[in-house]
């Protein structure tokens, strides 16, 4: 399991059971397509991006991505949620090089 | 024959002054990182196309336009590496009525295929927003999938501005 760089945000910060809420995932990475040279050396720098993430919510999967090289470095993955209780939300990823990550939170719905 | 001699003398000079002001306006705009190289390599010849891609994605039935499909992507990009892109479509998202799928397509990218995201009624809302790299001016589409097995789509033409000075 790879130490990227990364962050779950919800919107807003306070929130009830049943609201639907704004979920964005972060992450360092650079995304490269291996389509790019190295300047100095001319060579072909190899491609390395992710190309699967998966967001589970209390162990239940609620999305699921398949993702190319056409994403911007250090990619930004938002989307809604609909709070159903509390517990843990897990976002994992895995890229073109076989890397994977996970990065979690709690859910704790006020009232 | 002297005539002509000057003329193509001259031809060959006006070329390579051509080549010469050619070389000088990429390296005028080449921006220290590599990006304009990547840029050039991404609007080469599709790998993946925007046809293959959509026929990929609906199995071959095609997609509608429609105005539930709210594609918000700015009309002038001013960095092609970092375009940002939401995708909202008015959707229930009911077990019985939901937005199975939204895929985002940069139709002159060498791979057309930006991303699939599958949704499921969990998600509250269908909506997915992220940043796409574009490697030059070109249409980006959205295809999405219902829980009805119909598809729905959505196009807006991005200006990219690769370096330049302003």
């Amino acid at each position: 399991m790879s130490s990227r760089k990364s962050l779950i945000k919800i919107k807003p910060k306070s929130y009830k059971d049943g609201e639907i809420v704004k979920v964005s995932f972060m992450v360092m990475h650079p995304m490269e397509t291996g389509m790019r040279k190295d300047k100095k050396t001319k060579e072909v720098i190899p491609a390395k991006y992710i190309n699967s993430v998966k967001f589970d919510y209390n162990g239940k999967v609620i999305t699921t991505m398949n993702v190319w090289e056409s994403l911007s470095t250090n990619p930004v993955f938002t989307t809604y949620m609909k709070v159903n209780g509390a517990g843990k939300l897990s976002v994992t990823f895995s890229d073109s090089t076989g890397e994977v990550h996970e990065k979690s939170i709690k859910i704790k719905p006020k009232g | 024959m002297l005539f002509q001699q000057n003329k193509d003398k001259q031809m060959q000079r006006r070329d390579f002054f051509k080549q010469l002001g050619a070389v000088a306006a990429v390296a005028a705009i080449t921006p220290a990182i590599s990006f304009a190289d990547e840029a050039k390599k991404l609007t080469g010849p599709n790998e993946f196309s925007y046809k293959a891609a959509v026929d990929a994605i609906t199995g071959g039935k095609g997609a509608e336009e429609s105005s539930k499909i709210n594609l918000k992507v700015p009309e002038i990009a001013e960095n092609g590496a970092v375009v940002p892109i939401t995708v909202e479509v008015e959707s229930p998202m009911t077990d019985n009525d939901y937005v199975k799928s939204i895929h985002i397509l940069a139709t002159k990218n060498a791979n057309t295929r930006c991303i699939d995201v599958h949704l499921t009624p969990a998600n509250g809302k269908a909506m997915f927003a992220t940043r796409i790299k574009l490697g030059g001016t070109q249409d980006v589409a959205t295809v999405v999938a219902l829980s009805d097995g119909t598809f729905l789509t959505a196009t807006q033409n991005v200006k990219v501005t690769i370096g330049g000075c302003g």
